[in-house]
């Protein structure tokens, strides 16, 4: 387990997402969200079983707490958590878990991060705007809110990336 | 794969699934448009389940669909054999020539018959247990076919026409000369009418008849029309002749046997 720092930092952004979900409302096409980084960035000490738990329960806080349906956040959040470890696996390699170490930008490198990042953004609003839409808007619109959302919550994501993963080295 | 690296993924996917159906009861709880969307999904699912279910015990239960489709096949097969003995029974009766007076007449069937060779034979399903005899006469509707040259109990051996040993007696046209008619040995439906005196007249076209001169057929069974003609050593013409029956084709033919054939060839002797 990382740093109480974390968890401590982890509720902090999960407020913050909800000031997002409730205050933050810029456009439909926009769905501005850093759970997916919240998740990626939990230890991978923690198994997946355990991170897909807390990414349910993260949702739960999120759908409980702010505008929107019930289940929709812990139903788009808990493939995240489960895929968290192929897409890191994918990324980084096997070395992250042989050493049993977290990634950051300055270990893993930016480019690598940041694929990382889109990936797992990429699969929570695939499912979120998949459920969300419950096949009554057109494809169009679902694949211009999944680009936006993707660029801005890849933006978003850079600022909480520098909360859960700073640099081992300061 | 030893279990221990299986079932720690096994076990993740156990518990997403878990938590996947949890969220989803959760949505659909909350959301009408949800609800009537995972409803709509699960209608579609349950759909392709049950067909697919449906499709697969239509399948296994095929071996008795085609047990019952054979046994209506039999059955139909029976029935189509039993219209098929009334149809031939039918048209045999219906291919017996007009009663000629002296003859006796046997329908029969050619079993089989050989077209290809200079000396062509038949053989009927009708033997000296259904009163076929032998020197009898062979005719069917269109002519003359061949001549019965020995009996079993239930078979006939005959000469066909189309051999070259076999002459009958004919005459062209209805008062016109006689002379011997010959299959030619070229065609199915080829003959020569020999001898005929230069003193008869006749025209392309005219028919030719059986002359009753001979004991084995009846007279004034039509059998072909007349063709070119040459002479002969300056004495008789020779006419082609274009048979009516197409012997490629013989299936029911009728047997006649002259009832007063063994007086007369008695008479003669």
């Amino acid at each position: 387990m990382r740093k109480p720092e974390f968890w401590i930092a982890y509720v902090l952004l999960l407020i913050a997402q909800l000031l997002i979900s409730n205050y933050l409302n810029i456009t439909p096409y926009v769905m501005l969200t850093i759970l997916p980084v919240m998740v990626l960035c939990i230890s991978i000490r923690v198994g997946t079983s355990g991170a897909m738990v807390i990414a349910f329960a993260t949702g739960c806080v999120v759908d409980l707490l702010s505008e929107g349906v019930l289940g929709l956040n812990a139903l788009s959040l808990v493939p995240v958590a489960f895929l968290r470890n192929p897409i890191i696996r994918l990324i980084f390699g096997n070395e992250v878990f042989a050493r049993r170490e977290d990634f950051s930008v300055q270990r893993s490198g930016f480019g690598k991060v940041s694929l990382a990042m889109l990936l797992a953004q990429a699969v929570f609003l695939l499912v979120y705007i998949w459920a969300d839409g419950a096949g009554t808007r057109p494809l169009w619109f679902n694949a211009a809110r999944f680009g936006a959302s993707l660029a801005a919550g890849f933006a978003v994501s850079l600022c909480t990336l520098q909360v859960l993963a700073p640099d081992p080295r300061r | 794969m030893h279990p221990r690296n299986w079932l720690p993924q096994l076990a993740n996917v156990v518990v997403f699934i878990l938590l996947e159906i949890a969220a989803f009861h959760l949505v659909t709880q909350n959301s009408a448009l949800q609800r009537v969307w995972v409803a709509k999904g699960a209608h579609v699912f349950m759909g392709g389940v049950w067909g697919s279910t449906q499709a697969i015990r239509s399948y296994f239960s095929l071996s008795s669909a085609n047990k019952e489709l054979a046994r209506e096949n039999h059955r139909l097969l029976e029935e189509l054999d039993a219209a098929r003995e009334k149809l031939r029974a039918a048209r045999l009766d219906s291919l017996e020539t007009p009663f000629l007076p002296g003859f006796t007449h046997i329908p029969a069937e050619v079993v089989k018959v050989s077209h290809n060779k200079q000396h062509n034979y038949l053989i009927l399903n009708r033997g000296y247990e259904d009163g076929i005899q032998e020197k009898s006469g062979i005719i069917t509707r269109n002519g003359v076919v061949g001549i019965v040259d020995a009996v079993s109990a239930h078979h006939a051996f005959a000469f066909s026409f189309q051999n070259h040993d076999i002459s009958i007696s004919a005459r062209l046209g209805e008062e016109g000369g006689s002379g011997l008619l010959v299959w030619d040995g070229l065609s199915s439906r080829g003959a020569i009418l020999k001898e005929i005196p230069l003193q008869y007249k006749y025209q392309k076209g005219d028919t030719v008849y059986t002359s009753g001169h001979s004991l084995l057929f009846p007279p004034d069974i039509p059998l072909g029309v007349a063709g070119d003609s040459k002479v002969v050593n300056g004495a008789t013409n020779e006419i082609s002749v274009s048979l009516f029956q197409d012997f490629s084709a013989i299936r029911y033919v009728t047997v006649v046997h002259n009832n007063s054939f063994d007086e007369i060839e008695e008479f003669a002797q």
